[in-house]
């Protein structure tokens, strides 16, 4: 086959990097999944813009106290936002685990690699340092170095000078979607032959500033908590659930195809199915969906027979209150043979691509933990979280990877053991 | 064989007007819409041009909205005046948007209201992250289907416009809404300005004393349906969107690469997957930010590609009349581009001087220059990351 033509070749996995509050590797994520305790540290409330009974806590990367040097020099770093230097991290080690990279650089054809990459929020850090001197100096002492690197592509601009990757560079911000969007991106520029490899995931940084928005708009869970109970625990599908806990990461997967990662003896790692898009327009502009019956039919419509094969749910149910209803409708709707369900985020949070992550795990045989904090399923929702001493290991060999977005955009993956 | 993709509705809003009708009249005339800006304190910066929306009469439901978010759904509302609005509010339909600043300005007074009063109207700021434009139009125009916000910088719209063009020929959807929309704030005006990359004077592309690029906002969208879906509806077509191509240079964060490998690169993978020749283009809107390092790589790039005949391509930057809307410049010059093949014009580069003869190109100056009878258009965009990306459309057949 002509390398530029398009190809009806499956889409496989062959590398992880990851880091999050979990520390820096799929081996680190495994072991935070398999403790099933929510990650979490007192979130810098020094500018002021929280409100007194605010959410205290976020899922930092610095709370796990990383070492970048190996992927990332100092002298490297410091010209980065945080956001790019996760960003770069977790490429890197995505690259080395796929056996694609010598010091740090491809060892592939930089043209025909490409690199997607979703954030929701972009480098936040850097643009509220740049608004601040913009703000309260004036526009003349706006620094050029804060500039440079506070667009939402800086990350995947900076993945592909550090790793010299050439190929179309994407960045997609569709809130709590863009993940598995960039994946979808990634399976479309793969199968059209626009590369031969593709860096793709999703990497946020968590600012106070962000996190007080984010409150504002109560999507973080509070401490309004019932007496003995922690109110801000991230609660996917659970009685007491009042929020997700935000977060932050990276996590980027080496994509190829089949065919190609055959022929050079790779090991793969999973096998990427169809990506399922759609909006429900009934959600508000912040909010959530009221018509998951609607893209239940939808993703029967798509995918056929193939929901039947899915054996494990990775949700990205969060402990939002709405979010999380309309997911367990979905689910409900969707695949009434109801499989194993896990959800990541009471662990990762939200944002931060550890969901992404998370499934890969799965996937190759990893443990997921009941979260603890999940132990009052909500009736009304009628989703039990698989718990491996109760339900045996998880053996998936097809799961489903949901995301739903503030605002209304869905996507909904799925991956298959190879 | 892929059904062709076309262009069945054009919707602009820009700094030369409030639709694309206003936009394509006094580009063809060569018209600028610099002008001090007034939507915040120019005496807080370098410089104080901008291609600022003046527009105040806006439909409605848009009103209340960010302004990038109104100058996405106004354009849409434009494109797609000529469909039946049940045809946009299905899973066949999506949305392909791009945008690099999203409500950018209105975070900006959120923010001076919580340093100030530790409070600030949360209504002002649900479109304050990138996806705020994308997410207007879908919620207002009830899309059922995909939606998906690219931030790529400068090349965000081009990038969508490529997807959408990938869902439609995919099958996924068979009508899509796609462009960009962003609007002025101060970071944006104060970062380029720290870069010394805004000309204090009107911007002047491809002229030997170009200084910098003028910014401005606004918002261009495409209607694009499958040619069976538009046979069907009895609609008539603008033209034909072929292909796109990206590419990144993976040298700089700011700087393009100034050989003009990488943008070509994007250039050829568009004539690649449109099974075109380099000397089937008939002309480019070219990205032509006025920065001489910007039109000094851009230059070099269609050189690469098109060799001896660069010197005889016809070549503009509309961004000398609307300025640079960023996240949104791919719109609004896809919209000119398809209005080109429409009416076989391409409008001037603005301004009295004579191309810089160093760029060897054929700049079209001093009022639109006829186009023959078919065409072929590239429009390019160049951003921040090395980001290249470029889309071709083409006459009816």
């Amino acid at each position: 086959m002509n390398q530029h033509s398009p190809s009806h070749d499956a889409i496989v996995v062959t590398g992880l990097g990851c880091l999050g509050a979990y520390g820096i590797g799929g081996d680190a994520l495994a072991a935070a999944l398999l403790r099933g305790e929510a990650l979490g540290a007192p979130v810098d409330r020094r500018a002021g813009y929280h409100r007194r009974n605010s959410s205290t806590t976020v899922a930092t990367v610095a709370a796990s106290a990383p070492d970048f040097v190996p992927w990332l020099s100092e002298d490297a770093g410091r010209r980065m936002s945080d956001l790019s230097q996760f960003a770069v991290v977790a490429a890197r080690m995505a690259l080395q685990h796929a056996g694609l990279a010598a010091d740090g650089q491809l060892t592939g054809d930089r043209e025909r690699t490409a690199v997607t990459i979703a954030t929701a929020f972009g480098p936040g850090g850097f643009t509220e340092q740049l608004a601040l001197q913009v703000l309260q100096k004036g526009g003349r002492f706006a620094s050029p170095f804060l500039f440079t690197d506070c667009v939402a592509n800086a990350a995947a601009g900076q993945i592909a000078i550090a790793v010299g990757a050439r190929g179309p560079n994407n960045t997609i911000c569709q809130r709590e979607a863009g993940p598995l969007l960039a994946l979808h991106q990634a399976v479309e520029d793969l199968r059209r032959g626009r590369a031969d490899v593709c860096l793709c995931g999703a990497v946020d940084e968590m600012k106070p500033l962000s996190h007080a928005i984010l409150d504002r708009f109560r999507a973080v869970a509070r401490p309004h908590a019932e007496p003995g109970d922690d109110g801000e625990l991230p609660r996917p599908f659970d009685l007491r659930r009042r929020g997700y806990r935000a977060g932050e990461g990276a996590a980027v997967l080496v994509l190829e195809r089949e065919a190609t990662a055959r022929a050079r003896g790779a090991t793969i790692l999973a096998r990427v199915g169809p990506t399922v898009r759609a909006h429900d327009h009934s959600a508000g502009r912040m909010g959530t969906g009221q018509q998951p019956e609607a893209l239940a039919e939808h993703l029967r419509e798509r995918l056929g027979d193939r929901l039947d094969r899915v054996d494990l749910v990775v949700s990205g149910a969060s402990g939002a209150r709405a979010a999380d209803a309309y997911e367990a409708a979905l689910l409900h709707a969707a695949l009434p043979h109801h499989p194993w369900i896990v959800a990541p985020k009471a662990v990762t949070g939200e944002f931060g691509g550890g969901t992404l992550a998370a499934a890969l795990l799965a996937l190759g045989g990893a443990g997921i933990a009941a979260p603890r904090a999940c132990d009052r399923p909500d009736p009304a929702l009628g989703v039990t979280l698989h718990d491996p001493q109760r339900d045996g290991p998880l053996r998936a060999t097809c799961a489903m990877l949901t995301a739903h977005a503030a605002g209304g955009a869905s996507a909904i993956t799925l991956l298959e053991r190879p | 064989m892929r059904d062709a993709v076309l262009v069945t509705g054009l919707g602009a809003v820009s700094s030369l007007g409030p639709d694309a009708g206003a936009l394509w009249q006094r580009a063809l005339r060569g018209e600028r819409g610099a002008a001090a800006l007034d939507l915040f304190d120019p005496a807080r910066h370098r410089t104080d041009l901008a291609a600022q929306v003046t527009a105040s009469d806006w439909p409605a439901p848009f009103r209340r909205m960010a302004r990038a978010d109104r100058f996405g759904c106004t354009a849409t509302a434009e494109a797609t005046a000529g469909i039946d609005p049940a045809l946009l509010r299905t899973r066949r339909c999506g949305v392909f948007f791009g945008s690099s600043t999203g409500a950018l300005f209105e975070g900006e007074r959120f923010l001076q209201q919580l340093l100030q009063q530790h409070e600030g109207d949360l209504h002002t700021i649900v479109g304050l992250q990138n996806d705020g434009p994308g997410n207007a139009v879908a919620h207002a125009f009830g899309v059922g289907g995909p939606v998906m916000t690219f931030s790529t910088a400068c090349t965000s719209a081009n990038v969508a416009i490529g997807a959408a063009l990938d869902a439609l020929q995919s099958g996924e959807v068979d009508v899509a809404l796609a462009g960009g929309a962003d609007e002025l704030c101060e970071i944006t005006y104060a970062g380029f300005n720290s870069l010394r990359a805004i000309d204090k004077a009107p911007t002047r592309p491809f002229r030997r004393d170009r200084q910098g690029l003028l910014l401005g906002e606004g918002s261009g969208v495409l209607l694009l349906e499958t040619a069976a879906h538009a046979a069907a509806r009895g609609a008539a077509a603008i033209a034909e969107l072929v292909s796109a191509g990206r590419s990144c240079d993976a040298q700089h964060v700011s700087a393009p690469d100034p050989t003009g490998a990488g943008a070509a690169a994007a250039i050829r993978t568009a004539l690649r997957e449109a099974g075109l020749a380099a000397d089937d283009v008939t002309f480019v809107n070219a990205h032509g930010t006025g920065t001489p390092h910007n039109d000094t790589a851009e230059a070099a790039a269609l050189r690469v590609v098109f060799g001896e005949r660069t010197a005889r391509l016809p070549v503009t930057s509309t961004k000398s009349m609307v300025g640079h809307l960023l996240g949104a410049a791919g719109g609004v010059e896809a919209v000119l581009t398809a209005l080109s093949i429409r009416d076989r014009l391409l409008p001037p580069t603005a301004g009295e001087q004579p191309a810089d003869p160093e760029l060897g190109l054929d700049v079209v100056l001093h009022g639109a220059r006829a186009l023959p009878e078919h065409n072929v258009g590239l429009s390019t965009n160049l951003a921040f990351g090395g980001n290249n990306a470029v889309i071709l459309l083409r006459s009816l057949r």
